[in-house]
């Protein structure tokens, strides 16, 4: 046949030792030339204990072996030769270490230029873990854990020897004559016509080489154990490393005394703007403090009424009282909750494909949030939940499930959030797979620790001291949940998964309570179609009654009542004189439902309509309560390092574990399982991140809080407090709010409180005229930002301002409608709109003004959002129709408070718009606007029919103006 | 758009419907040319977030692009890359070797040759089908590139990829780097538009295709519809006098400048006014750039509009020109539906599409050539991947067969700023199933065009947490210079 092109062709591990001459004309020789100046310059670093950058420079197979890119070394030529690379212009070693010098640079290039020759072996021992991962990939899906075709499991050594039924897959020595190479040469297995159906794709032939090679040597299993933290201390990761400000402790420093900062806040702050011949701004005044607090911890313009009460309580702490006011809002968790869900990068939907599945009950998680929220749950216990939820409770043997059972479930959603496309078989990889996985590890990394894990999941990473190792021990944290060779599949894409059951992330462990009133609420529709369909039934026996009444009347009235105990008798037991009978008479008797529809037209509108209600009152019918979860499934695969983050280039084995750095370095990792059947690593990695102790678990979110509140973090860089992150402006006070969160026990409203009660907080936003140049960009915190408010709180202002907001909570997420054109807008609820977290999050169905004001994609979260300024955010306040319906009902909700007061009317526009009275100039403008606005009104209405008045309009126009303005954007 | 404020601003009190935000002019906010001036390349100070024109790193050849995005996979085998050979092994079975390439194995047939006829065209000899007899008359001004490949047999990662470098959602795209490193040549205009379906669907991987991922939001795509409403909002959708809007208008304006006047220092309070200026702006250059009432009958024609079959990307392609024409820097264009994608009937379903496109794209190379617009806009032409050499079976019928994605290797065009014409560059093996000589991957791409518009793909970055960001990531590329003039 024609000749294919670009095979890949196996060209590592073998290298011939050069038989045949004598010892000097081998010269330079690898053990005697090469080996002492390697050991001597490099294997500080790269010995076959430190192994930096996975790389051993001190024995042949190491060179071979290469480093975490798993290419040799050594090439075929000199400068190709990795290792030439490296030292040629003095790459390596590294500066402050001594250089090679000229001598032994040309020693090492003549060696390389005669082939790299050496004494001992070159050839790299093939154990079972260069093999095993292919097999995991290609094979266990139908020879593994849940099937075994033909008797057939290739997970273990053991197993494979002892074959199937066709007998052994290996002969030890022989690779022709072993089975699994016969099978996968001939390219009968995988199965061609199966592999999309099981996830899978045909081996390389490097990998069928590699196969050859491991038969040929024996197919050994070797003593291989997989590459955890021992007693040890940990030679790659050094305490050096350790020394990093962020991979230390927090510790509470002393506070500094400040004359007149009652709040360590202040103490701290002012202490660093003193000494730069600063000071504070002038306190805000009361009504733009309310409007402050009330936005920040509700994401809401603040109630009239509930300002004037602050306004008019005149007692010294009617700022903590009024602070309180707002964390007890019920409110407060749902804005607070989507910062979360920011975080964990929370959507309705799988996202990746086209039609983007909706994710059924996924809605729960973002319920469990806003309530951990509201209920202060303490940050160590809902990190916990979040990660190892289902190691906390026996649920498959629990008698009752209790709602905290179900929460904790529920909240393992967080690690649900990513992308996912393999609900659709063609991606349905073991690629496609680790690419969730490395989100999920990338969410946890960015949202929780601070630290940019994905730069680790290739190699080591380049900045922080994570090897590419500790990377994959997280990986196997993970994969008694997470399993890329035995995964469970997200929501189907419909007509692209040939695999039956589409919902295998759903756990049916409800709370009792949820699951009675489904019950009673789906016997509640059961009911309701059954008197349906009864009146309908009632009816059609009335007509048939009336129907025969007719017939009979029509024959001799002595017969009536022989025919009817025929009628009334079964068919078999009848007589021989009432089958007589029945077959003179009973076609005309009779009729059937269908004729007795066409016959009857009243009839035949009220089946349709009793058709229609049930079919009304069937998509009323609650589904079942499912919880969309991750759960620890008992057998989790090997794990082994992905060299560049391929799949198909498999190397070290690794077990669970943590990030070295972030440990003492000599404290093994031990899983911790409650129940049986499952790994318990989550469940000590969620220990670990929420020891008190932890490094980074505190500082993280303190530093996003403060954030919140000023626009600004401590730590600039919020989901990077690595190397390559921003020092933090006040590591003290960094410290020292973090040792205090986790000493009043992990709570969010005693941060908020802290944080809000300072000076700090309390200062106006007015930029005095110094501070532009002393402290531009705030980085002292010299007075408080502008701050645009969300997306979320754009749109749920402009609701709430209008009267149209629905406050109720929870529960399944609204829906959207997509116009042709393009724009997406959420659906009205009951009494008007609910707020945007309650809105479907589908990702390619983004309510459009959530959009235009930056509510982000997730891909796989979002660690801050984006603050844009752009022209389409203008078009849709200015010409959105239901912006300007909104404005309606805002001069409406006005009008019906103030009838006919202009004056008051203005004032009140004020008060619910921006939380505060009108100036003069803004009344006087306002005032001559809404005059000429009613004038124009009057000249056009003779040729409008309309049933509001000049004045409605004008008020109306007016209340988009005031909806369009600047002030109602931003918040001081 | 050279219309100067105060003939904008008489037009906007002349009584456009919508906004008319004259009040709000007290500044031009894009006067200040200095902010250019103080940026250099290679400088690591942070950089503002604008669309104002930016220097390249290099002189470019290309000022504009024109991306005509042929997602669905069009078939190479079909439409440009001929291969005698496929004729000779018609029907000959090569499942086990190509089965990693299929999403479809039940229904993977023997190779299949083309039903269509090849003939050479113009003074280069390039080999084109039957199905696009009007690109075949400008083949001495395109450069065909037939060894490209792609790494994703499905559409949604391998679109992914060709957008944005990667088979992942959440990165920013072609268009959104070019504007980032380039700014537009027209304030009043999206710097970035893209032109999809008409009839209101969106192609695969919906907005997606044209998204900013971490680049500023400001850097994405708008999409401007040929027909109805050309952006989400542009135009109010209530009804109101001249003199209401105006007085609204006139009290925003000067509601927020007392706001304003109470913020001294905070920048983003200009920010947001200069946004109600440009999307007033926006309202009228948009309206202008769309209208094709101006183009002459031979014009429309020539792009096939009015023509049942052609109108739809015959408008789309006519509006790509008016717009690069107005200074807009990036332009994608989507046919409509997913017409490349021949899964069957491949040999009806092709051709339709060759025909909804053919006389469009060729129209606007003679457009663009006609005026003079060749040396500064860049056409680009090509899907997300091709299609395999043999057939994907519909039952027993072999003339309902198609051919199943086959991203190993493919065909895609280059034309205009830049480009030599008649090139051919690369090709796939005997079979036209993987690209075999002078590989071009989807970063060689993305570097090429880069390098076109005078962007070095090494240069061109965005820092963010604390790394630099590329479109080409970390892969090796090569600039497929072979095919420059």
């Amino acid at each position: 046949m024609m000749k294919f092109t670009s095979t890949i062709i196996l060209t590592m591990l073998f290298v011939v030792g050069g038989q045949g001459l004598s010892a000097d004309e081998r010269r330079p020789l690898f053990e005697d030339d090469i080996q002492p100046i390697l050991t001597k310059k490099c294997g500080q670093c790269h010995d076959d204990i430190v192994k930096s950058g996975g790389l051993d420079l001190t024995s042949m197979i190491g060179l071979k072996k290469g480093g975490e890119s798993g290419e040799s070394a050594i090439a075929e030529t000199v400068d190709d030769s990795l290792l030439w690379i490296m030292i040629d212009g003095g790459g390596m070693p590294p500066e402050d270490e001594p250089p090679l010098t000229a001598a032994e640079l040309a020693t090492i290039k003549s060696w390389l230029a005669v082939g790299a020759r050496a004494k001992g072996p070159t050839e790299v021992q093939i154990t079972q873990h260069d093999v095993l991962p292919y097999l995991f990939a290609r094979c266990v899906v139908c020879h593994g854990r849940h099937k075994q075709e033909g008797g057939l499991d290739l997970r273990t050594v053991a197993s494979i020897r002892k074959g199937g039924k066709s007998g052994p897959a290996v002969v030890p020595g022989k690779p022709d004559e072993s089975l699994i190479l016969q099978k996968v040469l001939s390219k009968d297995m995988p199965p061609p016509k199966e592999i999309i159906r099981a996830g899978v794709r045909p081996m390389e032939s490097a990998e069928i080489e590699l196969l050859r090679k491991w038969i040929a040597q024996g197919a050994k299993a070797y003593d291989i154990q997989p590459s955890v933290q021992t007693a040890q201390p940990d030679p790659v990761v050094t305490d050096e490393d350790r020394q990093f400000w962020s991979f230390q402790p927090p510790q509470k420093a002393e506070i500094p005394e400040i004359a007149g900062a009652n709040n360590p806040i202040d103490a701290f702050l002012l202490r660093k703007l003193r000494d730069n011949g600063l000071g504070y701004s002038k306190t805000a005044p009361k009504l733009k403090l309310i409007r402050r607090v009330c936005f920040d911890l509700t994401g809401l313009p603040p109630e009239w009424d509930d300002v004037q009460r602050f306004v008019n309580d005149e007692s010294p702490d009617w700022y903590e009282r009024m602070v309180d006011h707002y964390l007890d809002s019920p409110h407060y968790g749902e804005h607070l909750g989507r910062m979360w869900l920011d975080l964990a990068g929370y959507a309705d939907s799988e996202g990746k494909r086209s039609a983007d599945p909706i994710r059924k009950h996924s809605w729960r998680y973002r319920d469990y949030v806003i309530r951990a929220f509201n209920d202060d749950k303490p940050y160590d216990r809902f990190l916990t939940e979040q990660i190892a939820g289902d190691e906390l409770y026996d649920f498959e043997n629990a008698e009752e499930v209790t709602p905290e059972m179900m929460d904790a479930l529920v909240a393992t959603g967080f690690l649900r959030q990513a992308p996912d496309g393999t609900g659709s078989d063609i991606v349905d990889t073991v690629e496609e797979r680790f690419e969730v996985v490395s989100d999920e590890i990338d969410v946890l990394g960015s949202s929780v620790l601070g630290l940019t894990l994905r730069c680790a999941q290739c190699h080591s990473h380049k900045y922080d001291p994570i090897p590419h190792r500790d990377y994959f021990r997280l990986v196997a944290t993970f994969q008694g949940a997470y399993d890329v060779y035995d995964w469970l599949k997200p929501t189907s894409v419909a007509n692209q998964s040939k695999q039956k059951n589409p919902t295998r992330r759903f756990l049916p462990y409800i709370s009792t309570d949820i699951e009675r009133s489904w019950e009673t609420e789906k016997e509640k529709i059961e009911e309701q179609i059954a008197d349906v369909k009864q009146k309908l039934a009632d009816q059609i026996t009335e007509q048939r009654e009336a129907y025969l009444n007719q017939q009979l009347a029509d024959l001799p009235a002595d017969m009536e009542q022989s025919l009817r105990e025929m009628l009334k008798t079964p068919q078999e037991k009848r007589s021989d004189e009432q089958q007589a009978l029945a077959k003179q008479y009973e076609a005309q008797l009779t009729i059937s439902d269908k004729d007795l529809l066409k016959q009857n037209s009243e009839l035949a509108k009220l089946e349709k309509e009793t058709d229609k209600q049930v079919k009304s009152l069937q998509k009323q019918m609650p589904d079942q309560p499912m919880i969309r979860a991750l759960w620890d499934r008992g057998e989790p695969s090997p794990t082994w390092v992905f060299r560049r983050g391929e799949f198909n280039n498999p190397g070290e084995l690794v077990g669970p574990g943590v990030l070295s750095v972030l440990t003492d370095g000599q404290t093994p990792f031990e899983p911790a399982s409650l129940k049986d059947g499952t790994t318990g690593r989550r469940l000590a990695f969620a220990k670990w991140l929420t020891d008190a102790e932890h490094p980074l678990t505190s500082r993280v979110i303190v530093n996003r809080l403060w954030h919140h509140h000023f626009g600004r973090g401590i730590v600039e860089s919020l989901s990077n407090f690595g190397n390559s992150g921003v020092p933090p402006t006040h590591p003290e006070l960094l410290d020292w709010l973090a040792v205090s969160f986790v000493e009043n026990g992990w709570s969010f409203k005693w941060l908020h409180k802290q944080i809000m009660t300072s000076a700090a907080y309390r200062q106006s936003s007015q930029i005095e005229e110094d501070l532009v140049e002393k402290d531009p960009a705030n980085a002292r915190f010299s007075r408080m930002p502008l701050k645009r408010v969300r997306a979320e709180s754009v749109r749920d202002s402009l609701l709430a301002v209008s009267g149209e907001l629905d406050t109720t909570q929870f529960g399944e997420p609204d829906t959207v409608t997509v116009r042709k054109d393009g724009l997406v807008t959420a659906n009205k609820y009951d009494e008007g709109w609910r707020r945007s977290i309650y809105v479907r999050q589908r990702r390619k169905e983004i309510p459009t003004i959530l959009e235009n004001f930056d509510l982000p994609q997730m891909s796989p979260n979002c660690v801050e959002r984006p603050n844009s300024m752009v022209a389409p955010q203008a078009l849709h306040l200015l010409n959105n129709s239901l912006i300007r319906e909104l404005s309606v009902s805002f001069a409406e909700r006005v009008e019906a408070d103030v009838p006919e007061d202009r004056d008051q009317q203005i004032e009140r526009v004020y008060q619910l718009a921006f939380s505060r009275p009108p100036s003069d100039e803004e009344r006087t403008l306002s005032h001559q606007t809404l005059d000429a606005l009613t004038e124009k009104w009057k000249s056009v209405e003779s040729d409008q029919e309309s049933d509001r008045s000049p004045e409605s309009r004008a008020l109306a126009n007016y209340c988009h103006v005031i909806l369009n303005s600047a002030e109602f954007l931003f918040v001081d | 758009m050279t219309q100067s404020r105060r003939s904008f601003l008489g037009s906007v009190s002349n009584g456009l419907q919508g906004i008319a935000l004259a009040s709000l002019f007290s500044q031009d906010l894009y006067q200040s040319s200095d902010l250019l001036a103080a940026e250099t390349h290679g400088s690591h100070a942070p950089r503002a977030h604008n669309l104002l024109p930016r220097q390249p790193h290099f002189r470019p050849r290309a000022k504009a692009v024109i991306q005509l995005m042929m997602q669905g996979g069009p078939s190479q085998v079909d439409l440009f890359d001929y291969k005698p050979e496929l004729e000779k092994h018609h029907g000959k079975s090569i499942l086990k070797e190509i089965a990693k390439d299929l999403s479809s194995p039940d229904s993977a047939g023997g190779l299949m040759k083309s039903p269509f006829k090849f003939q050479q065209h113009g003074d280069c000899g390039m080999w084109v089908s039957e199905l696009l007899p009007h690109l075949s008359q400008h083949v001495d001004d395109i450069a065909l590139v037939r060894s490209m490949f792609n790494t994703h047999q499905n559409h949604e990662p391998a679109i992914y990829k060709i957008q944005s470098g990667k088979t992942m959602p959440g990165l920013p795209t072609l268009g959104a780097w070019t504007v980032y490193g380039l700014g537009s040549e027209n304030q009043n205009l999206p710097a970035y538009v893209v032109l999809a379906n008409p009839d209101g669907r969106l192609p695969v991987n919906t907005v997606q295709n044209w998204q900013p991922g971490y680049l500023p939001p400001l850097y994405q795509g708008t999409r401007i519809r040929a027909k109805g409403t050309p952006i989400l909002n542009l135009q109010s959708e209530t009804e109101e006098p001249d003199a209401v809007v105006d007085l609204s208008r006139d009290l925003l304006g000067r509601l927020d400048r007392i706001h304003q006047s109470k913020r001294a220092g905070h920048l983003e309070l200009d920010a947001r006014i200069a946004s109600y200026e440009l999307a007033a702006r926006m309202q009228i250059s948009a309206n202008e750039a769309l209208d094709l009432s101006a183009e002459t009958e031979e014009t429309l024609s020539n792009y096939g509009i009015d023509e049942k079959e052609t109108d739809n990307f015959g408008r789309q392609c006519l509006l790509a020109r008016r717009l690069v024409e107005s200074g807009v820097r990036f332009i994608q264009v989507h046919p409509p539906g997913q017409g490349w994608d021949n899964h069957s009937n491949i040999g009806s379903s092709l051709p339709s599409i060759c025909k909804q496109t053919d006389k469009p794209v060729a129209g606007l190379l003679a457009d663009l050539k006609q005026r003079g617009l060749m040396d500064d806009v860049l056409v680009v032409w090509g899907g997300e991947f091709g299609r395999l050499p043999i057939a994907q079976l519909r039952g027993d019928d072999p003339k309902k067969s198609g051919r199943d994605h086959g991203p190993a290797g493919f065909s895609v065009w280059f034309a205009g700023a830049g480009i030599k014409g008649g090139t051919m560059y690369g090709s796939t093996d005997e079979i036209g199933w993987r690209a075999a000589e002078n590989r071009v991957s989807v970063a060689d791409w993305h570097a090429t065009i880069l390098h076109l518009l005078g962007m070095d793909n090494e240069e061109l970055f965005y820092e963010s947490h604390g790394f630099k960001e590329r479109l080409t990531g970390v892969e090796k590329v090569r600039v497929v210079k072979e095919i420059f003039a």
